[in-house]
């Protein structure tokens, strides 16, 4: 990645991410459903280039253009209600919602605006059945602290989600209303991100912040990174549609040889709007839209923001800091401590079980991973009381630990937990048996041997005193 | 302490820099009081900021408002005139995306270039006889937009339409079809429920149809032209004086109560329903029988709990129309020791209709008022008020009888309010779906 050097290229980069809060919509009080099936609703609307937009000479022609394509949304009751299908004013503005992006806000050392105003930002491509979207300005001038110094966030913004177009045929373009109007953060960064690992630096930072306040949502979809990016002789150029971060460097590096390539061709390029692709590289995806055309959202009173409010709300714990703690306090591993870290039930279990937090850690997060991996099972049958009914009989000595995965696997099958089965053996209540197994089978080697013997009392016995009792008796 | 009057002047770009050092530059918006500044950034966003927390301002420049000119109509000598009368509402305004400002735009020139595409049904005239919420007209409204429609009339035009806010729009067009009296061509009533500056906005179908609908339909009267679903697709050309708004916020929120709509108007096609019987253009002289201001009229409700005190300040009233339950019912029988009460509603209504007309409405919405049903239903008959066996809306039962009043003799008037003068009563109740 050090094969350029960036900052001779005048390289500016500034990073824009949307991610989806956990919490209904932003301004009604339907659910935030995404991947709402069998629609019940299916209406069509016309969405017209409303005169003046494009100067009032020429709104006559955009609407000749605009007249015969329709647009056809469908909805579920369960997600969508008349103010999603654009029969009924907006509520007021999710509190909630608010709620989180000044927490985020507040994390990124931003300062809230005295006063949010709502507004309608002009959308025309039918992903809004109102032909705009309601959007907040809720803080500015925040930052956050790199490797490579500061990055100042610009603003911080709440808005709502567009709805998902799933079909686009001749005369007609289909949307879905279950994501229109989940409430989303808006993230933007200046220019000064300074190279492409840089780039997935800052990502990763205000993703971790994100995920700190443990109230947005998860999995694919729910949040969108767009960079913008230009060099010395080139236009702005922005690229949407990262499918992981890791793409980002390598995506960012082809661009900026791309670009280099034109201007050495002297090919001359319009700022425009690029698609990341999954062999790295990017393709032409649209012109950059002009300055987006916002007014009031009338419907909706200003949001003032009293200090009384705001000294109200809760910074939760980074992520960052929370791992650190969990590694030094329970003396895990920096790897283990980053997956407890989204375990609500780990310091718990440590405060009630008297047993090791490194092997609550284990039967929380290896564990696991090794059912499935070893026998290709889900594990989503293992719950909260398979573990504690695995704690408590490890805590009263009843069991072994390593039969703690032989009973969860029981439990991934599906079967209930048996603790009679896996009654804790003591070794030396099998000694003279191991004994005469040894004498029986000499030419065997001490881990065939081993093999016999935990067929028979897997799970009941300690495994490394059995070896014991194998090599003393070999 | 900062001064804001001196500082800061609307419609300006300033820069200001606030007390945590915080630099927003924009331009000043009129809502921009002295305790909090309004400012338009240049990213589009707005937001407060107070004025106490401001540590100093520069302005930058005076904001100059284009006013941009636009060219002149030219009149199409193949196309019929329509004439456009607005009173305000959401259907003629414009945002002001600069600031956020509704304007009004009501020229021909201003119509055409918010809705081009009527330009190419007619030569558009357009009037503002006032700029108001319907919510806050009175009867001096309804006269204003008479006297205006008989301008139109005289100029020859093929139709006209009236704009209006959605609210009180079914008691204006009950109102004018009573006051224009032989009214020889169309007179269209139509409004938004979503306002024009949004692309989804009703108002462009809304406008167009009953442009189409004025224009080309062989009709004489006045009706009501809104969307007849929640899509884009047709809309319903509406009895004037059987119309209800029913929903506070749907586009199709104006339904033909007891009666089928008049037409269906696509940007295509004009189809008339066969039940309907209205007017046909014609040359008959239009007479203006307006309504007098000096009245005074109520509507009341009757419920459960009614006190009969509520009829009191009706007795300096000139007429009253009671929305009663189910078929023109209401609590008027004292049956038990808790409703001697309704004894006195029943006496004061008996003392009222002796001074001034009472009629009985249904406030089930659909449906005819017969009082010979229920026991205490004829006691409200008995008591000497009009109405058995109408099917008006109250909203209409309440315009005509202030008509009636207006212009005619007392003595008449009885026999009138229950006669069907304008398709306000049907004669037979059709069943409809």
């Amino acid at each position: 990645m050090t094969d350029l050097d960036y900052k001779k290229l005048g390289f500016k980069c500034g990073l824009e991410i949307h991610q989806q809060l956990e919490t209904h919509k932003l301004f009604c009080n339907c659910p935030s459903i995404v991947h709402d099936s069998n629609p019940n609703i299916k209406i069509e609307r016309k969405l017209r280039a409303v005169a003046g937009e494009t100067g009032k000479v020429d709104a006559a022609a955009a609407y000749e253009i605009k007249k015969d394509l329709k647009n056809i949304y469908e909805a579920c009751s369960s997600s969508s209600c008349l103010i999603e299908l654009d029969e009924e004013p907006p509520k007021e503005v999710n509190k909630n919602a608010l709620d989180i992006v000044l927490q985020v806000a507040l994390l990124l050392n931003a300062k809230p605006v005295d006063e949010i105003r709502v507004m309608r930002k002009t959308v025309v491509d039918g992903s809004n059945v109102s032909g705009f979207q309601r959007t907040m300005l809720v803080a500015t001038d925040g930052y956050i602290e790199t490797s490579k110094g500061k990055v100042i966030v610009d603003s911080v913004c709440l808005e709502e989600e567009s709805a998902k177009k799933v079909e686009k045929k001749d005369g007609h373009v289909k949307f879905r209303l279950d994501r229109l109007g989940v409430p989303l953060i808006e993230i933007a960064t200046d220019a000064s991100i300074k190279d492409p690992e840089h780039c997935k630096e800052v990502a990763l930072i205000l993703g971790m912040i994100l995920r700190s306040t443990n109230r947005v949502k998860r999995g694919i979809g729910t949040i969108r990174q767009d960079v913008n990016i230009s060099i010395k002789g080139h236009p702005r150029v922005e690229i949407k549609g990262f499918q992981d971060l890791k793409s980002i460097p390598k995506i960012i590096l082809y661009e900026t040889k791309r670009e280099l390539s034109e201007i050495k061709s002297k090919k001359k390029t319009a700022s425009h709007v690029r698609k990341a692709d999954p062999d790295f590289t990017t393709s032409f995806l649209r012109p950059m839209p002009g300055a987006a055309r916002m007014y009031p959202e009338t419907d909706v009173p200003p949001i003032p923001l009293e200090k009384e409010f705001l000294l109200k709300i809760k910074l939760p714990e980074l992520l960052t800091e929370k791992v650190m703690k969990l590694e030094k306090r329970y003396n895990l591993s920096s790897q283990i401590a980053q997956e407890l870290v989204h375990n609500e039930d780990f310091e718990k279990y440590v405060k009630t079980f008297k047993i090791s937090p490194e092997l609550i850690a284990k039967s929380l997060i290896e564990i696991p991973k090794e059912i499935s991996k070893r026998f290709n099972l889900t594990t989503e049958k293992i719950n909260r009381s398979s573990y504690e009914e695995v704690f408590k009989a490890i805590e009263n000595k009843t069991i072994n630990e390593s039969a703690i995965l032989e009973i969860l696997t029981d439990v991934a099958k599906g079967n209930k937990i048996n603790l009679k089965k896996f009654k804790k053996v003591s070794t030396s209540g099998i000694e003279s048996e191991i004994k005469a197994m040894v004498k029986s089978n000499k030419k065997l080697s001490p881990n065939a041997l081993m093999g016999m013997i935990m067929s028979k009392y897997r799970g009941k016995v300690n495994g490394k005193k059995v070896m014991e009792i194998i090599k003393a008796n070999l | 302490m900062f001064k804001l009057k001196k500082n800061i002047t609307i419609n300006t770009k300033i820069k200001i820099i606030t007390k945590d050092a915080r630099t927003f530059e924009g331009l000043v918006l009129p809502d921009t009081t002295n305790q909090k500044v309004v400012l338009k950034l240049s990213s589009g966003y707005n937001i407060g900021i107070l004025s106490k927390n401001i540590k100093e301002t520069k302005t930058l420049k005076k904001q100059i408002t284009k006013k941009t000119k636009l060219p002149k109509l030219k009149t199409n000598k193949n196309l019929p005139t329509i004439s456009i009368l607005h009173t305000g509402g959401t259907i003629a305004s414009k945002v002001d995306y600069e600031t956020g400002a509704v304007l009004s735009q009501f020229s021909p020139e201003d119509i055409v270039s918010m809705f081009p595409e009527i330009k190419s049904l007619a030569n558009i005239d357009s009037k503002l006889v006032r700029n108001m919420w319907s919510s806050n007209m009175n009867f001096n409204h309804f006269n204003l937009l008479a006297k205006a429609v008989e301008k139109e009339v005289k100029k020859g035009v093929k139709g006209i339409i009236v704009t209006l806010g959605t609210d009180a729009l079914t008691y204006a067009s009950a109102a004018l079809s009573f006051i224009l009296e032989g009214i020889e061509i169309p007179v269209i009533f139509t409004a938004s429920q979503r306002s024009s500056d949004r692309g989804s906005s009703d108002a462009f179908l809304n406008l167009y149809c009953a442009v189409k609908f004025a224009k080309e339909a062989n009709f004489a009267g006045v009706a009501i032209c809104m969307h007849g679903s929640s899509e884009d697709d047709y809309c319903n050309v509406l009895p004037a004086c059987k119309t209800k708004k029913l929903h506070s916020s749907r586009r199709n929120t104006f339904q033909p109560i007891n009666t089928t709509p008049i037409a269906k108007v696509t940007t295509e096609n004009i189809e008339f329903f066969p039940e309907t019987h209205h007017k046909k253009r014609n040359n008959s002289k239009l007479k203006l029988k307006l309504l007098n201001p000096k009245l005074k009229l109520g509507i009341l409700r009757f419920h459960p709990h009614f006190q009969s005190s509520m009829l009191e300040p009706v007795k300096k009233f000139d007429g009253l129309i009671i929305e009663g339950t189910g078929l023109g019912n209401g609590p008027v029988e004292c049956v038990d020791e808790f409703t001697k009460e309704n004894e006195k509603t029943i006496k004061t209504i008996t003392s009222l209709t002796k001074e001034i007309p009472v009629t009985m409405t249904t406030q089930c919405v659909f449906g005819r008022v017969n009082m010979n049903v229920y026991s205490y239903g004829r006691k409200i008959l008995d008591s000497g008020v009009w109405g058995n066996h109408t099917d008006m809306l109250p909203e209409t039962a309440f315009i005509k009888l202030a008509w009636l009043l207006s212009n005619y003799n007392k003595k008449d008037i009885k026999e009138l309010y229950h006669e069907n003068l304008r398709g306000e009563i049907s004669e037979r109740t059709l069943y409809n779906d």
